[in-house]
């Protein structure tokens, strides 16, 4: 014997698949993918996942380029600074102050003075 | 149906087949992947990791100028010039450019180093500097190629050679101030371990880089002053020169501060040219490496004691026959003649061997040089002016000295009888000085500094806070009257060497040398210790002069040495005179 469900046949709730508040209408779309499909799409999504990481790491590694080129342009610099200090230092040697245009023509007080407060 | 049996067993041995390559694909991924992962990783970091070693720059080493830093040594970056003969085209455009930039600095034979085709490593030119460096770079050569170092670099020459020491080949500082503070201003190496490209650039990816940033040299300000270092090294060669010294130390240092101004040594040489020294000797501060028998300098530390101990005063008289024998040694005044019922204070004046001898007596029983003055002796000079023990002087090659204690059978009373006037002791000038500069600044014992201070990483100058005393060593009414003592013995003989209107003071000091175990006498040492100032002592200067097989006297060699000093420092401290 067999019999279809109706409406208006009364189920026992514990024996409904359909629970309170919940949807009992079903849309199926009429697109159908089938496996290939299926598969290409998976393909498709790996590869760009591939791709954004492939740009983040490369992004990255550009940064460094950047980062290696900036840290040499600031080693240059810290050397010329020091070679300007030592050229600083030995132009305003004792010797060299000593033996400067300006000095020959120093000459030595014959007296000095003091005044006493 | 035999056909489709065919058909299955074909299937099954290919699907069989299928199973076992993969099976052995599998089992060859788990070997590799997973029993030999360790190994595989420690060879891709091998290829793709890279370790780099991030050099800390030395610390940088200054003086003074008044108050201001200036440098003595820095660091500089030189480069060596090498070619591959093999590699290299327009041999004769090179040797030119070379030749004219590196001037030199240029190796010798340029064009057979060029032409020797058997090695792959020519030097063309070493030490050359950025400038000449950039000038060769720019003619593009092939096959020439360039190696950087850095090295230390001295602005004002052999100033004060001795005190700053050298760095050697490996890095290291040896002697003076690099050798002593070498672990402050060697700094510490960082370390960069990294993924890198081809070119060895380090890149941000992989998750085990590490990087430790070096920790530069600290760099040191020194009490130095290269006014007074500059002046001290010229008096002393013009001594030298005047009276046939080869050798000769000169100590200048502030007295109430411990801190060092000046300390020349000749002779001396070029830290920039270490490496052609012959005789090491010569990188020894002798002013802290040398310990001597002071000579009679050092009665001014007897006669301070035997005030301090109240057995004595200036005033205090004793009968003086130019002899005076202890146990069974007799010993004598250089000088004779002043005889009869003198002071201290004219024993002093002359240096009269037998007043000090009186002085030891007294700290015992009065007439003999007993335990108990060998011990009150003793405390004074080792435990409170430092004789015989290190100062702690930030110098490398410090040496001791020696104050034999009574406890030892060799301390005995003759051989304190000697300490009375500076023999039978060694101390270094450092020493003497610091203990001097105590008796005339009211009894506050300094350490003997030659710090000042640091240099910041902005170039700001940091100085050490003022220094205090760490201890003290005769009380305020002794120290006065040592001022005094002082003053008189040396306004007794060379009144006339002073600039008018100031306070000096001073002693001699002319000391026998030990020449193959006995007291030579044809060899002494001649030294002059002395202060000077206005109302307050400002500097203490220490001159000591030698040379094999000559006689030297504190009074006529090392004396108008420390004239020329101290009439210079009066007008370079701008010290109004009185009256």
């Amino acid at each position: 014997m067999s019999y279809q469900r109706t409406a208006t046949m009364y189920t026992p709730r514990r024996q409904q698949n359909w629970s309170r508040n919940q949807n009992t209408v079903a849309f199926i779309s009429s697109v159908k993918l089938g496996p290939v499909a299926h598969t290409v799409l998976v393909a498709l999504m790996i590869t760009v996942l591939g791709l954004i990481y492939l740009t983040q790491a490369t992004r990255a590694t550009s940064y460094d380029y950047q980062s290696q080129k900036i840290d040499s342009q600031i080693a240059d610099l810290n050397t010329q600074k020091s070679d300007l200090e030592v050229e600083n230092a030995r132009l305003t040697a004792l010797e060299t102050v000593k033996n400067s245009a300006v000095a020959s023509t120093l000459v030595t007080p014959s007296n000095t003075q003091y005044v006493h407060e | 149906m035999n056909l489709e049996l065919q058909h299955g067993s074909r299937s099954r041995i290919l699907a069989g087949l299928i199973l076992v390559i993969t099976a052995i694909f599998v089992v060859r991924l788990f070997y590799l992947q997973v029993i030999k992962h360790d190994y595989y990783v420690k060879l891709s970091a091998a290829e793709q990791v890279k370790q780099f070693d991030l050099p800390a720059k030395r610390g940088l080493i200054y003086a003074l100028d008044g108050s201001t830093p200036v440098p003595l040594a820095l660091n500089e970056d030189v480069y060596t010039v090498f070619a591959d003969p093999t590699a290299v085209k327009n041999t004769s455009a090179i040797i030119d450019t070379i030749q004219k930039v590196a001037g030199g600095n240029a190796e010798p034979n340029l064009d057979q180093r060029l032409g020797n085709t058997a090695s792959r490593y020519q030097v063309l030119a070493t030490r050359i500097n950025r400038t000449q460096a950039d000038l060769i770079k720019q003619k593009n050569f092939l096959g020439v190629g360039f190696t950087d170092l850095t090295q230390r670099v001295y602005p004002e020459g052999a100033l004060a050679a001795q005190v700053l020491g050298f760095v050697d080949y490996s890095g290291t500082g040896q002697y003076g101030v690099e050798g002593g503070l070498n672990q402050q201003l060697k700094g510490k190496d960082g370390l960069e371990k990294t993924v890198t490209d081809v070119s060895d650039v380090p890149l941000t990816i992989g998750n085990q880089d590490i990087k430790i940033p070096a920790v530069d040299g600290t760099n040191e300000v020194l009490t130095i002053d290269r006014n007074v270092q500059a002046h001290a090294e010229q008096a002393l060669a013009t001594g030298l020169q005047k009276t046939g010294a080869t050798n000769g130390s000169l100590i200048v240092m502030d007295p109430q501060t411990g801190k060092v101004m000046a300390m020349a040594n000749l002779p001396s040489y070029d830290p920039a040219t270490f490496n052609t020294v012959t005789d090491p000797a010569v990188f020894n501060n002798a002013t802290v490496s040398a310990p001597y028998e002071p000579g009679s300098d050092i009665k001014t530390l007897t006669f301070a004691t035997g005030i301090d101990k109240g057995v004595i005063t200036a005033d205090s008289t004793y009968n003086n026959t130019d002899y005076i024998t202890v146990d069974n040694a007799t010993i004598s005044n250089a000088t004779k003649g002043q005889t009869g019922n003198i002071t201290i204070q004219h024993a002093f004046n002359w240096s009269l061997n037998t007043g000090f001898v009186t002085v030891a007596e007294r700290l015992g029983d009065g007439t003999n040089i007993n335990l108990q003055a060998r011990n009150i002796m003793y405390d004074y000079f080792y435990n409170k002016f430092g004789l015989g023990q290190l100062t702690g002087i930030q110098l490398a090659n410090e040496q001791a000295g020696i104050v034999v204690p009574p406890s030892d059978p060799q301390g005995n009373a003759v051989r304190y009888s000697n300490m009375a006037f500076g023999q039978g002791l060694d101390a270094t000038m450092v020493q003497v000085s610091a203990a001097f500069s105590s008796v005339i600044n009211g009894g506050h014992y300094y350490k003997p500094t030659i710090l000042a201070g640091t240099i910041d990483g902005s170039g700001a100058y940091i100085p050490l806070p003022t220094p205090t005393p760490i201890r003290t060593t005769i009380s305020q009414s002794t120290s006065n009257q040592m001022l005094q003592a002082l003053q008189t013995a040396r306004a007794t003989f060379y009144t006339r060497q002073d600039t008018p209107g100031y306070t000096i003071g001073g002693k001699t000091g002319t000391s026998q040398v030990v020449v193959n175990g006995v007291y030579s006498n044809t060899e002494a040492v001649g030294t002059y210790l002395g202060y000077g100032g206005t109302d307050t002592p400002r500097y203490v200067i220490m001159v000591q002069l030698s040379a094999p097989n000559k006689v030297f006297a504190g009074g006529t060699d090392a004396e108008p040495i420390f004239s020329d000093m101290s009439n210079w420092m009066l007008n370079y401290l701008k010290l109004q005179p009185k009256g």
